[in-house]
């Protein structure tokens, strides 16, 4: 089970919650999971061809992700980070 | 070089203890010229911090006015101010705190025309912006000309500051290659919490004073977020982008126009008031406009427009098929976000000139039909 900071854009998903739990051997299966538990969800951040949305940075840990197949280890937590325009 | 007055001396005086600053550095702040995008949340601390530490030319980028919504968080303007431009407003403020610096105000909207122009006279920016479209300008600006840039934005309780350094590391947009504007809500739209661009754009000031003094580790290639509710910051690492389209091995974007066309999308969609949306029903009786509502179906069975379609935006890909094309096609949400969003996927699935209700079904309930019944989201 990892953690998943989720970015307040993404919030109305989670019933507001900044952190949800989600499983998953790879970046992939982890948001096919909180797709399950959230729907709707995924597609805000993956777009119809599998592909990261633009506006969306995925991070295990510190490290930057940039494919679905990235592996995951039991302790690492996922940071979804969504372009902001507030200014 | 120039040198410190007496009266410069003394204001300075705590700047002058410390080594990493002191005399020369001190000088070194005097002689910079650094513009800031946008007096709004972050521009308002990050002006009046290096206005206070001295730097010697501040330019203030900004064409609006002054809202009484604004003074939560902008402390730049007090209640007087309201109504004022927030550039010559801004100028007389920063100028009555620090007399000894040269405040150059900009009352004009930044531009693919006028941003080469506005960036030569300066050697640092700061984005202090609230749209998405100034951002990537302000950026690949940035990247053009070779100019650092300290980037920060804001929503509700969560910040994100960056800072690029030509040739240094990597830009604005290999974090974020492209921004659909719908899919990311501005604080009009999502609220603020007032103190959060305090934070931020204090982040702004003390980076842009490490770039012109040289100290320090600046956030170059390092995504800094701050959370206001878990009080937490965290810092992520990323790299530059070989295939970024203005900083990339092969950039397709070379001049600002390219910059300002990389947005295909945007220009295809129109923005409806709700007066405008109102007139349009009325004058044909509903019949000939079609209203598309994209908001979850529980929002929508709370309160909707007649005769309104429901496709959450989520679903918009899959679905737009159901949307009759004879008449004009109007998007509306809750706030005039997710209709934005909307507006674009149809624009690139080929509806021709889609609109969106501008401030969503609130901005309807607070000016057309206070009797509408707007959900929260989800």
């Amino acid at each position: 089970m990892h953690t998943v900071r989720v970015p307040s854009p993404l919030r109305s998903y989670t019933a507001g919650a900044a952190r949800v739990h989600a499983r998953g051997d790879t970046i992939g299966g982890v948001l096919l999971d909180l797709e399950r538990a959230h729907p709707g969800m995924r597609f805000r951040m993956i777009d119809e061809q599998d592909r990261i949305r633009p506006h969306i940075r995925i991070f295990i840990n510190q490290r930057e992700v940039n494919s679905l197949d990235e592996p995951l280890a039991g302790a690492d937590e996922v940071h979804l980070i969504c372009a902001l325009s507030g200014g | 070089m120039a040198t410190l007055n007496a009266a410069e001396r003394e204001r300075y005086s705590r700047h002058l203890l410390l080594p990493e600053v002191g005399a020369a550095g001190q000088e070194k702040l005097k002689n910079a010229r650094v513009l800031i995008v946008g007096a709004g949340g972050l521009g308002s601390p990050a002006a009046l911090y290096l206005a206070a530490a001295g730097v010697g030319t501040l330019g203030i980028i900004d064409h609006d006015q002054v809202d009484l919504s604004n003074l939560q968080r902008q402390l730049l303007f007090d209640t007087a101010a309201v109504g004022q431009g927030k550039a010559l407003s801004a100028q007389a403020r920063l100028q009555a705190l620090n007399p000894e610096i040269k405040i150059v105000a900009h009352p004009v909207k930044l531009g693919a025309d006028n941003a080469a122009e506005l960036l030569a006279n300066y050697e640092c920016v700061i984005d202090g912006s609230d749209r998405l479209e100034t951002r990537y300008l302000v950026n690949d600006a940035c990247v053009l000309f070779k100019r650092p840039l300290v980037s920060a934005a804001i929503h509700r309780f969560e910040g994100q500051a960056m800072t690029y350094v030509p040739g240094q590391g990597p830009c604005y947009r290999c974090l974020f290659p492209h921004s659909a504007a719908g899919a990311v809500p501005n604080c009009a739209e999502a609220g603020v919490l007032g103190v959060l661009p305090g934070v931020l754009g204090a982040v702004q000031a003390t980076e842009a004073i490490k770039l012109v003094l040289g100290i320090g580790t600046p956030l170059i290639g390092r995504l800094l977020t701050y959370d206001a509710l878990d009080m937490q910051w965290h810092e992520f690492r990323f790299t530059r982008r070989a295939d970024c389209a203005v900083c990339g091995d092969r950039p397709t974007i070379r001049s600002l126009a390219d910059s300002v066309a990389d947005e295909p999308m945007r220009g295809a969609c129109r923005d409806l008031k709700p007066q405008q949306l109102r007139d349009l029903l009325q004058a044909t009786g509903g019949g000939h406009i079609t209203v598309v509502d994209v908001r979850e179906a529980r929002e929508f069975a709370a309160g909707h427009l007649r005769g309104a379609l429901n496709i959450p935006v989520g679903e918009l890909p899959r679905r737009s098929a159901e949307i009759p094309l004879e008449f004009p096609v109007v998007f509306v949400c809750r706030s005039g976000g997710r209709s934005r969003r909307a507006c674009e996927l149809a624009a690139g699935a080929g509806i021709k000139e889609p609109a969106s209700l501008e401030g969503g079904l609130l901005a309807w309930a607070a000016m057309v039909d206070p009797e509408m019944q707007v959900a929260p989201v989800g």
